[in-house]
């Protein structure tokens, strides 16, 4: 997997697994069904459909979600679908990725770099590790954290396809280093040619440690309670 | 970096060394800490191939420094990928890689196994070889530790392997085995020789523990399961799976210990443990037949003899279950169940009169050793009979009944002898199937080599046949050719004569006889 600005690629999610994340949150007399999960957008459509039923009938949803769910599934495929076929930038793109979340009663704060280019990366496999390493026990967190990575992911990978087209509008000055174009495209990336020049190491700072090490904790039920008080305000 | 062999006794020769010992498997002994070894440049092509400046050898080369020099500062802890990788500026999927590639090939966490490795994707090949035999390698010079170190490092060449304690065997076994005479009192004083020599009065041996006493141990409450009670137990146990508590709340008459050791003691009982998942529904309709009768069923289970004929008929009836089949034949995990099986499949194959036959034989001549009269066989013979029968005839539930209650005439015959009957009657069936194929196979032979010769001959034959037209055609060319010489003579005799009686001139003759 040569990792050098080769030329564009196909728009795709830059995992090994291309998988599409999906957020779901209906609300429908005075129901809510929130939901993230990862979907193959080479599934045939029918299984939205028979996703959608199932659903609706593992939950004992009122009918009406059953036609909510299909839309809003088919509409952010069909966002996703609506990029596959533009180039998206490729070259090296270490970006940072951060992790705040809360899954019942577990939160999480972490940042790490993430290669964009790496596409055989893998954020389940990094969910896995993480919650196996700090024993997190609560199994709906690892794939909570992989969906969170893959969001993210896919919203820089959405932001390559436009930096691409930019930067092919303006082509034909823009032959030599990638790495320079790539890092102000947006303004995420690192800084790569200082970082792994000859001269620095790859080992981190000291004061940089805290930023980047993973923090959880477990929180009190009333705790839980607040912080969702707090967001349902937020969200009206 | 010096490398010495492990070696079980190396007390020693360790004090006259003066740096730090690690062991890594001595598969790993390609490691260098100056260079990048072939294995390495492979694994990691995208670091070599110099097409990004974000991987380079260098680049590698700390990566792997550092979190080998991490794990080495406290090698009695399992370093995990996560504490790790806040230290290195990287993508986290490629310092994971290089970290999986480490641990795979011992160079950290070589003591520490992890217990759910099986968890992991399977990029991370944990390599199997994890014997004792470690090779020692001391610490680069530039790693954190100083290289002048206290000289003593403890022997660890033994992995620290632990399993999990299963739950239920330690549950239960707590306590030391107990004979039967004190918990139960109320029990008669007859008393049974058993297999294990521990003495069990005939009530508790009844009450379904026959190998194991394990449902003596402790709890004076386990006295019988009734046949409710062990339907139930089996039916939670395959819903509930390994939720002992919802188990024995459902079995409201026994306290937890009672469900797992009398789980343990059916003869399926370890099966049901193990696929509790709720596999096994297809065969819970099965059980609930067999067990429409489990007084005759617990009385069954006295010896592995008689236990496993029986899972041997289950075993048939569920010819039907195709699925269902396949996982009984899984369970026949132990020795003598399986030698069971075995008769039952042979008994099969040769017939039943056949069977009978070597039963027979095989009785006369247990009895001829033990000298004891062969009349206690009689019952076991036409149990025998009835078995080979049935088990090549059809395989009704009302057969096994008739037969269980067959069975219950046996009940004082010793049981070493009985476990000695079906195993000579097994080979004796054994042996009558296996002549019948060796005489198949001489015959099959003996075809063969007929039908070679055969063919050798018929090759034969077609060579002098073509040979012989061979010389057919060359009789006829010779002839061919005889008639042309002479042909050719004839013609020039006769342009000779022309010649000669034309008359010949001096120069004709000269340039004839050039």
């Amino acid at each position: 997997m040569k990792a050098s600005g080769k030329g564009p690629v196909k728009f795709r999610m830059p995992t090994a697994e291309n998988l599409v994340p999906i957020r779901l949150d209906i609300q429908f007399e005075g129901q809510r069904y929130k939901d993230a999960f990862t979907w193959n957008p080479s599934d045939p459509d029918n299984e939205i459909v028979v996703f959608a039923r199932r659903t609706v009938k593992d939950l004992k949803l009122p009918p009406a979600f059953f036609s909510q769910i299909s839309q809003s599934i088919q509409s952010q495929l069909a966002d996703f679908r609506a990029y596959e076929g533009q180039d998206m930038y490729t070259g090296e793109k270490i970006i940072p990725i951060k992790l705040d979340l809360r899954v019942n009663h577990t939160l999480i704060k972490d940042q790490f770099l993430w290669d964009l280019n790496n596409f055989e990366s893998d954020p389940e496999e990094f969910a896995r590790t993480l919650c196996k390493d700090l024993g997190v026990e609560d199994p709906e967190v690892g794939p909570a954290v992989a969906f969170a990575i893959r969001e993210q992911l896919y919203e820089i990978a959405v932001q390559s396809v436009s930096s691409a087209r930019e930067s092919r509008l303006s082509k034909k000055s823009r032959r030599g280093s990638d790495y320079g174009s790539a890092s102000k495209a947006s303004g995420l990336s690192m800084d790569l040619v200082k970082l792994f020049s000859f001269k620095s190491s790859v080992v981190r700072k000291r004061k940089d440690l805290d930023v980047y090490e993973p923090m959880v904790d477990l929180l009190t039920n009333e705790e839980v309670d607040a912080l969702e008080a707090r967001e349902e305000r937020h969200a009206r | 970096m010096e490398v010495t062999t492990d070696r079980s006794s190396s007390k020693d020769a360790e004090l006259e060394l003066e740096l730090e010992l690690y062991t890594i498997p001595a598969q790993s002994s390609w490691f260098v800490w100056d260079d990048i070894h072939e294995i390495e440049r492979r694994e990691f092509t995208e670091f070599f191939s110099e097409s990004s400046i974000t991987r380079t050898p260098k680049v590698y080369k700390e990566y792997r420094d550092f979190i080998i020099n991490k794990y080495r500062e406290d090698t009695s802890r399992r370093l995990t990928f996560t504490s790790i990788r806040k230290y290195l500026i990287g993508d986290v999927n490629l310092l994971r890689k290089v970290f999986l590639f480490l641990e795979k090939w011992g160079l950290i966490n070589f003591l520490q196994k992890s217990d759910d490795v099986v968890v992991e994707e399977s990029e991370a090949k944990i390599e199997q070889g994890t014997t004792p035999a470690g090779i020692r390698v001391t610490s680069t010079p530039n790693s954190t530790r100083p290289v002048i170190a206290p000289p003593l490092v403890e022997e660890r060449a033994e992995p620290a392997l632990t399993f999990p304690p299963l739950t239920s065997y330690s549950d239960v076994f707590k306590k030391p085995a107990l004979v039967c005479g004190q918990p139960c009192p109320s029990h008669s004083a007859a008393f049974y020789e058993h297999n294990n020599k521990s003495n069990l009065c005939d009530k508790c041996f009844k009450n379904g523990g026959e190998n194991n006493s394990a449902e003596l141990i402790g709890s004076s409450a386990a006295a019988a399961w009734t046949e409710e009670e062990t339907l139930l137990l089996l039916e939670s146990v395959l819903k509930h799976g390994h939720d002992w508590e919802l188990v024995a709340q459902s079995v409201s008459t026994k306290s937890r210990l009672d469900c797992i050791s009398k789980l343990i003691e059916l003869p399926f009982g370890d099966f049901l443990m193990g696929s509790a998942s709720g596999r096994l529904r297809s065969s819970v309709p099965t059980e609930d037949e067999h067990l429409s009768s489990p007084s005759n069923l617990v009385q069954q289970m006295k010896t592995d003899g008689q236990e496993h004929k029986e899972t041997e008929t289950r075993e048939e009836n569920e010819e039907d279950e195709p699925p269902a089949k396949r996982k009984r034949a899984a369970m026949m995990s132990d020795g003598d169940s399986y030698l069971m099986k075995q008769v039952a499949a042979m008994a099969c194959k040769v017939g039943p009169s056949v069977t009978t036959a070597a039963a027979k034989a095989a009785i006369a001549a247990l009895c001829d050793e033990a000298s004891c009269p062969k009349d206690i066989f009689e019952t076991t013979s036409d149990y025998k009979n009835s078995a080979a029968d049935r088990s090549v005839g059809d395989k009704d539930t009302s057969d096994i009944e008739e037969q269980q209650e067959e069975k219950e005439g046996l009940e004082d015959l010793p049981v070493g002898l009985r476990m000695r009957v079906s195993v000579a009657t097994a080979l004796g069936a054994a042996a009558a199937h296996a002549k019948v194929l060796a005489d198949q196979e001489e015959r099959e032979m003996e075809l063969l080599v007929a039908s070679v010769i055969d063919q050798q001959l018929k090759k034969m034959k077609s060579k002098l046949k073509f040979l012989e037209e061979l010389e057919v055609i060359m009789d006829a060319e010779e002839k061919v050719m005889e008639g042309a010489k002479e042909t050719i003579i004839q013609e020039r005799i006769s342009v000779l004569q022309s010649a000669f009686s034309g008359g010949i001139t001096k120069r004709w003759d000269h340039t004839c006889v050039k």
